[in-house]
């Protein structure tokens, strides 16, 4: 069982096992997301990394218990889990790369109803001003940084309670990664958005977490405070080539 | 039944007489078919070969290689055309036109297959499915002697008739009322026989298992160092010269070919044979041939009153029957009905693989059910269910419906298992004998053995009644 | 040799008024196609039925012609939905085959309960365009205008205007509403457009629904020029459709009108005029249909992706 660590908890997974076909890839995760806190899950190639946060938003055949504040949404369809408060930017960034960067937020706003979309629009191009530039362009055209902020954008036009990030630094270059971390950094400070980041990149990854998970063959071997798995031997060995 | 009737080691002395049954049986109804069927039934065995041939051309291609090949009417069409001008015009014999009709057909495969293959995707459906439609107006063609050819709209008849040589005339069929078509029914057969082992000789070969890992895994595949392109068009072209040679045999056959026998809707049927049949089988391509023909057939005879509206077989409804097959199978039955059949043969046996060893990978005395044995009361159940659905589709067969004459008929082939119930019956008296059963199965298996032995009897002796009333 | 140029305006006019209609049926493939990498060879059956509803409503029924098409295009756009949501959707897009058999089982369903309950007898429907009405200053009543010295007919005229006028009105729910939006966000990136809380069933069922609604009104405005509706109506324009899509690009919404386009004039003035007028060779207008078949090749030859499509990129 899943000791309750935070005060207040923004996700919660209990015993989440994921499968392919015949091939089981998690095998019974337990973990929780502080509330407006960053976590992040670190782990080598094929630990089941992206399918845990695919699991969270039931994108594959799933079993065991996803608690979202305080509503069960194991069972709840993927869309339906957006609508719920939940952005999931998937690897590979998933931006839609034959519509305009504009069209790419407006389809971010999707779900919600209120008439402050075009605010939110100018909000993100503030923050991401490079996004601005680019509005008309196709998103398909974009450079890979330029995909990876507008596809964080994107997810944050639908106002999300829970952020998932599969692998954000994926094939983006170092100087950018670090610009990047930096403003999920500042994200979270300004907006108390609960975060939880999948990441290769543990040196990153850790420096702006507060809380983290080490994930092995579909199940979780080690957890602790950033602080705590950076100073941790099996951690430094294994993702933080010390 | 949770375990099979039947559990034998491959290459066992068992397994072995499972499979000479079979073989048996096959050879039974290829022989009777000719001495059994009237003269025009047998045309209608001939066409439904002639498609299976076909189908079992398209399954090279979307069975066996997963892409899509909608078009092979028009290869037939070729191969059709081909024959009959050489034949008529040319004065060669029919033998003398296979190679020239499986070059031609290559060849074409290779123009039309090329282009489409080199690019992933459906663009070979979309080639073919326009070449299903544009063959039967090139037929028309004034120009360049085509229509000379092929004789335009009013096609071509070949004036030869096959009919059997003097040394062979002493044969049982080949002579007499329906000799023609039961001597080309034997024609096709061997023709069949000779590609079906030339076919399943080719998938096991080293290109024939590029062909088929495309299918299951095209990118890994590609990293194996498979020409996916060379591989996938020399697939197509090969199915392409089978669809000719069906052609070829179509013609034979008929004696008669025409542009409108080689439409869109004959590329459809043979897709409809092979859904039927089942996807990426040898034997579904068989199968599928003399469903298609069955079915349309016994769509003809439907006439459902409704009222003021009569719900009519035998006008364009046909269509949507097959139609409708196509969609219940793609739902239902993906694997077509020899996946059925094979549901059924599991019930009835299990063949365990062996170990490199030789032994069996699990010892054939584990699945031994012991003292609990039911497969003596299946045996007997088996034996009685066969003269009881024979003597149920007897008195059916005369109630003058046919959705009911169609199952009573199907209900009569239960009387075929009679020799299952034999065989099973007799192993289980022998592991009684050996103290692996109780008593008590004793009168099941008995029974089951004496019903058995009278049913295969019936079988045969009917058989033969049927050989010798004709003759 | 005649070259006959006073009479190639004539054949350039038909190219353009056919090609607009394979462009059409072409963006009813496209429209599917570019959300679900599936070739609906049921579009010509589905756009048949559509054409045989007008047919039942304005000239059985007396409905006036302009609301039967609506209620036609209407309810073909229903049944598309149908379509999708119960043959379609339990279905894996990846997997081509299953869907491809489900397309080909309606194309022989809707053909043979449209033969018989209508026979395959060619049945006059009214000409949208017959001739021009009384409001056009001299012209009116006529069922022509001379241009360049050839008639251009007012059917051709009218077709235009009715596809740039439904054109207009799909770029407009493409592109300025919600529900285009999702739909090209769907066309774009399934998992993504999930992602972001889009129904992507519905969705689908909205491309179809678009779908067959167009191939409805290309039915609709071909039919004059076959001389009215028939149950097979569709199937040689199905081809030219399919080899305008092709060459305009199978996920390309313009490129596939500008495709039907450019097959039609093909068609009309390489294979007709050219061939029957310039050489006097007949049997090039047989050759009408085997063009078609000819620029598939030479498209998938040169240019796999189409003139205006994208190249996909296979990720493994």
């Amino acid at each position: 069982m899943v000791d309750d660590v935070f005060d207040e908890v923004g996700l919660k997974v209990e015993d989440l096992h994921a499968s392919y076909g015949a091939v089981e890839v998690l095998r019974g995760l337990n973990f929780e997301v502080a509330a407006k806190g960053v976590s992040v899950i670190l782990g080598a190639n094929g630990a089941g990394k992206t399918t845990t946060l695919r699991a969270i938003c039931n994108m594959c055949s799933t079993s065991g218990k996803v608690t979202l504040g305080e509503e069960d949404i194991t069972r709840t369809g993927t869309a339906e889990i957006v609508r719920r408060g939940v952005a999931h930017v998937p690897q590979g960034r998933g931006t839609f790369p034959e519509l305009s960067t504009m069209d790419n937020l407006m389809i971010g706003a999707y779900t919600r109803k209120d008439g402050e979309v075009r605010d939110d629009v100018e909000r993100w191009f503030e923050i991401f001003p490079r996004l601005a530039e680019r509005q008309d362009q196709l998103a398909g055209s974009l450079s890979g940084g330029e995909q990876q902020m507008l596809a964080v954008a994107r997810a944050l036009m639908c106002r999300p309670r829970l952020l998932l990030l599969d692998e954000p630094s994926l094939g983006l270059a170092p100087l950018i990664i670090e610009d990047l971390f930096e403003r999920f950094g500042t994200l979270n400070k300004e907006t108390g958005l609960t975060m939880l980041i999948v990441e290769q990149n543990a040196n990153l990854a850790l420096e702006m977490a507060d809380y983290g998970y080490v994930i092995e063959s579909g199940e979780i071997t080690l957890s602790g405070s950033a602080d705590q798995l950076r100073n941790d031997p099996a951690v430094q060995e294994a993702y933080l080539g010390a | 039944m949770s375990t099979p009737l039947v559990v034998v080691a491959k290459d066992s002395a068992e397994h072995k007489k499972w499979k000479y049954a079979q073989w048996l049986y096959l050879a039974g109804f290829l022989l009777l078919t000719p001495l059994v069927l009237e003269p025009f039934e047998i045309g209608k065995m001939n066409r439904a070969l002639v498609l299976s041939v076909a189908i079992l051309a398209v399954n090279l291609v979307v069975g066996f290689n997963g892409m899509l090949a909608l078009g092979h009417s028009a290869f037939m069409g070729i191969g059709a055309f081909v024959t009959a001008s050489m034949v008529q015009d040319e004065n060669w014999d029919y033998w003398q036109v296979i190679p020239i009709v499986l070059i031609v057909g290559f060849i074409m495969g290779v123009i039309i297959g090329l282009p489409a293959l080199r690019v992933k995707g459906l663009y070979l459906a979309l080639v073919t499915i326009a070449q299903a439609a544009v063959f039967p107006t090139l037929v028309n063609i004034d120009e360049l002697g085509i229509a000379a050819r092929t004789g335009g709209p009013n096609g071509k008849g070949v004036s030869e008739e096959v009919i059997a040589p003097d040394f062979l005339q002493w044969l049982p069929g080949v002579t007499g009322a329906r000799g023609g078509s039961a001597y080309r029914y034997w024609i096709i057969v061997v023709m069949i026989g000779i590609t079906l082992m030339l076919v399943t000789n080719y998938l096991r070969s080293r290109p024939g298992r590029a062909v088929l890992a495309i299918r299951d895994n095209e990118a890994g595949a590609a990293v194996y160092g498979v020409n996916l392109p060379v591989v996938k068009t020399m697939n197509f072209a090969i199915s392409a010269s089978i669809g000719s040679l069906a052609g070829l045999m179509w013609c034979l056959d008929k004696g008669f070919v025409a542009g409108q026998d080689f439409t869109f809707l004959l590329a459809i049927d043979l897709i409809i044979g092979l859904v039927l049949g089942g996807v990426g089988t040898i034997q579904g391509s068989i199968v599928g041939g003399l469903f298609v023909v069955w079915v349309n057939d016994l769509t003809k005879r439907i006439s459902i009153p409704l009222g003021l509206y009569t719900l009519n077989g035998d006008g364009p409804l046909a269509k949507a029957i097959f139609g409708l097959i196509l969609i219940l199978f793609t739902f239902f039955a993906p694997g077509g009905i020899v996946s059925l059949a094979r549901m059924v043969q599991a019930k009835l046996i299990r063949v365990v693989p062996l170990a490199p060893s030789g032994e069996p990978i699990q010892p054939i005395e584990s699945f031994d059910p012991g003292m609990e044995s039911t497969r003596a009361d299946a045996a007997m159940k088996l034996s009685i269910a066969g003269p009881v659905c024979l003597a149920i589709g007897w008195l059916a067969m005369n109630i003058n419906s046919l959705i009911v004459g169609v199952f009573a008929f199907g209900f009569r082939m239960i009387i075929l298992f009679a020799p299952v119930a034999v065989l099973v019956a007799t192993n289980e008296l022998k592991a009684h004998a050996e103290g692996k059963r109780p008593d008590s199965i004793k009168g099941p298996a008995n029974t089951a053995r004496l019903l058995g032995l009278l049913g295969t009897a019936f079988v045969i002796v009917y058989a033969a009644q049927r050989f010798i009333l004709n003759y | 040799m005649n070259w006959n140029f006073d009479v190639l305006p004539d054949f350039i006019f038909n190219g353009l008024s056919l090609g607009a209609i394979y462009g059409a049926v072409a963006l009813s493939l496209v429209l599917i196609f570019k959300a679900t990498t599936l070739i609906n060879f049921a579009t010509g059956e589905l756009a048949m039925l559509g054409a045989f509803l007008v047919y039942v409503l304005h000239m059985e029924q007396g409905i006036w012609l302009w609301l039967s098409m609506a209620i036609a295009m209407g309810l073909s756009a229903g049944l598309g939905v149908l379509i999708e949501r119960t043959l379609t959707r339990p279905f894996d897009p990846e997997d081509h085959l299953p869907v491809v058999l489900i397309t080909l089982g309606l194309f022989l369903i809707i053909n043979a309960v449209a033969g018989d309950i209508w026979n395959y007898q060619v049945r006059i429907l009214t000409n949208p365009f017959g001739k021009f009405p009384d409001w056009v200053p001299s012209l009116g009543g006529d069922r022509y205008v001379e241009v360049l010295g050839s008639r251009l007919k007012y059917q051709s005229i009218g077709i235009w205007l009715t596809l740039a006028l439904a054109l207009f009105a799909l770029s407009l729910i493409l592109n300025k509403t919600k529900a285009g939006l999702a739909f090209r966000a769907v066309s774009s990136n399934v998992e993504s457009a999930r992602l972001v809380g889009v129904h992507t069933g519905r969705t689908l069922g909205f491309g179809w629904a678009i779908a067959s609604a167009f191939g409805t009104l290309g039915a609709v405005l071909v039919a004059p020029q076959l001389g009215g509706v028939n149950p097979n109506m569709m199937a040689t324009i199905l081809i030219y459709a399919l080899a305008g899509a092709a060459l305009g690009g199978l996920d390309s919404q313009g490129g596939a009108v500008l495709g039907g386009i450019l097959v039609g004039l093909i068609q009309a003035v390489l294979v007709t005029w050219g061939g029957v007028v310039v050489f006097g060779q007949l049997y090039m207008s047989i050759l009408q249909l085997a063009a078609a078949f000819l620029i598939i090749l030479i498209v998938l030859l040169f240019r796999p992706a189409g003139l205006f499509g994208t190249r996909r990129v296979e990720r493994v």
